[in-house]
């Protein structure tokens, strides 16, 4: 069970979210400053952190920015600042994901699965969607306990669809993942790859999962 | 209505005005000292070499010296008037939104200072007039946020089958937040002068596509992006990536689950959108976007506010919102760089 750390001065807000994830599966700490943040993290462990950026302490960006780089756990950023450019700067100053108040549980929650289930964190080799399952490290993939038969780039296929499961991967990003850099892409490469992955998810019970987002690329359904 | 009167117009009279005085007393000066009497007038021959002498010795002199003194006058009228026209046009080429414009004083005839201080002062205030009224709709959509949050996920907790109703008024709460919030911004972002930068349109358009699709998806609509030739244009990514956005939600709430929202990037400077919706003409695009100042009854889902928002970033960015009715498509028409 992930462990989260809710960092929200608004304490009725921070009692609804931590309930709510309560029931997804998480197990929430909440604390409603950034000093109380920086002595839950010395003393526990987390697997992600929600922040908000208004703390009576000071600025959570500020406070993000100041982390060593790579910092553990990730965060996601909670805020009621929508400005055009305040995604990038959230972004920028270390955040792994940026939510805008008011946002519906299910959001949140879709959020930190695709969050725990990015590269280099401590959410196991196992990567699961729904009924879809994947090993990263032996590269085996089964969907609800029938092995799937799939060649190295196909797996490789499904292995970035499912850490970016609910989010476009776009083809370029694709390309570069899938492909050294000396290898010539044809235009239809991806596509008959994905065509083949769709065909074996859909005959081993997964349908409909994989979408085709046409003129921007492919998209695994997220299902918790 | 009384005739307005010019600085030149009141110059030259003035300057009748002494040369008749001076004229005058001249006369009365040359009467009273060559004791000139009446008899003078029965000599013909005798007053018409007076007068010959008067119009050499003071007439003409007096005409000689007027000519240069009217050009003059006209020349250093001019010249302490245009810097003055020059603010004018200054004040007038600023754009609407445009803040911090301001007459430069220093330039100005002595004369005329403590009046561009006061038009100044005037412009100062006007400026903070509208910074203010763009912090307080930012601030209100701001602390509305959090509430709206709380109550968001009070209903999400409910299990009665009218909080779906009440859930999709939160939803549109929340959209109007996020509208009047970007309106603010365009407006602080115009206000600031921010140097534009090249903007790849079919990477926004493919940006845009990317983020909106997965809840298009789950409404069981689906996004599609064609062509990859807009090329690149200058102005603010995430302005125009918003006005995209904001076509895009349009078209997805008029279009049928099952049928495609199709974002065209095949001309050169022009992202397009088409919907299955019933189209909009151009007349209804110009009445809708022109909204901005009273409450949208007609759209309770704040289309109008949206198309309004759209129009006034292309504007800033020296484009246009078109639509074409046949095609049901909307077009975001930007200067070619």
């Amino acid at each position: 069970m992930a462990r989260l750390l809710i960092i929200e001065d608004n304490t009725r807000l921070a009692k609804r979210i931590a309930e709510g994830l309560d029931q997804r599966g998480y197990r929430c700490d909440h604390v409603a400053s950034l000093a109380d943040a920086d002595a839950a993290l010395g003393t526990d462990m987390f697997d992600a952190m929600i922040v908000d950026l208004g703390l009576p302490d000071g600025d959570g960006l500020a406070w993000l920015r100041a982390r060593p780089p790579g910092g553990e756990p990730p965060a996601l950023i909670l805020t009621a600042r929508d400005g055009l450019e305040d995604r990038i700067n959230g972004l920028d100053a270390g955040a792994d994901d940026y939510l805008v108040k008011p946002f519906a549980l299910d959001e949140l929650a879709a959020r930190l699965r695709a969050m725990l289930r990015r590269p280099g964190r401590r959410a196991g080799t196992v990567l699961q969607v729904g009924e879809i399952f994947y090993d990263s490290s032996r590269r085996t993939a089964h969907v609800g306990g029938r092995a799937l038969d799939l060649t190295r780039r196909e797996a490789d296929l499904l292995e970035l669809l499912l850490r970016q499961a609910g989010q476009v991967v776009r083809r370029r990003a694709m390309e570069s993942a899938l492909y050294r850099f000396d290898e010539a892409v044809t235009p239809n490469a991806i596509e008959a790859s994905v065509s083949r992955l769709r065909r074996k998810l859909d005959e081993a019970g997964a349908h409909g999962q994989l979408h085709t987002v046409r003129g921007v690329g492919y998209l695994l359904k997220d299902v918790p | 209505m009384k005739r307005q009167e010019s600085i030149l117009g009141r110059l030259m009279r003035s300057l009748a005005l002494v040369s008749a005085t001076g004229l005058f007393l001249l006369l009365v000066f040359i009467w009273v000292e060559y004791q000139i009497s009446i008899l003078h007038f029965a000599d013909l021959a005798r007053l018409r070499r007076s007068a010959y002498e008067l119009l050499e010795h003071i007439g003409l002199p007096m005409v000689l010296l007027a000519i240069p003194t009217v050009l003059a006058g006209r020349w250093a009228i001019r010249r302490g008037v245009q810097p003055l026209e020059e603010a004018a046009a200054r004040i007038n080429a600023a754009s609407g939104e445009a803040r911090g414009v301001r007459v430069d004083a220093s330039t100005l005839p002595v004369e005329t200072v403590p009046f561009a201080d006061a038009v100044n002062r005037l412009l100062d205030r006007v400026d903070r007039a509208a910074a203010a009224h763009e912090a307080f709709a930012a601030d209100i959509a701001h602390e509305l946020r959090t509430p709206l949050t709380l109550l968001s996920l009070e209903l999400d907790g409910l299990d009665d089958p009218r909080a779906e109703a009440m859930r999709a008024d939160v939803a549109a709460m929340r959209r109007l937040i996020d509208q009047l919030m970007l309106l603010a911004q365009i407006d602080a972002e115009a206000a600031a002068h921010l140097p534009p930068d090249d903007v790849d349109l079919v990477e926004v358009a493919g940006d845009v596509v990317a983020r909106m699709a997965p809840a298009a998806l789950a409404d069981g609509k689906v996004l599609e992006l064609r062509g990859e030739r807009a090329g690149t244009i200058r102005g603010r990514r995430e302005s125009v990536a918003a006005a995209l956005r904001n076509l895009v939600e349009n078209a997805l709430r008029v279009t049928d689950a099952g049928a495609p929202v199709v974002i065209l990037a095949d001309r050169a400077a022009e992202l397009a959108v088409r919907d299955g919706g019933p189209g909009l003409s151009a007349a209804r695009l110009h009445e809708m976007t022109q909204r901005l100042s009273r409450a949208d009854h007609a759209s309770a889902n704040g289309a109008g506010l949206g198309l309004a928002i759209v129009s006034r970033i292309m504007a800033a960015h020296g484009g246009r919102l078109a639509a074409d009715e046949g095609k049901r498509e909307l077009r975001l028409i930007f200067a070619k760089s």
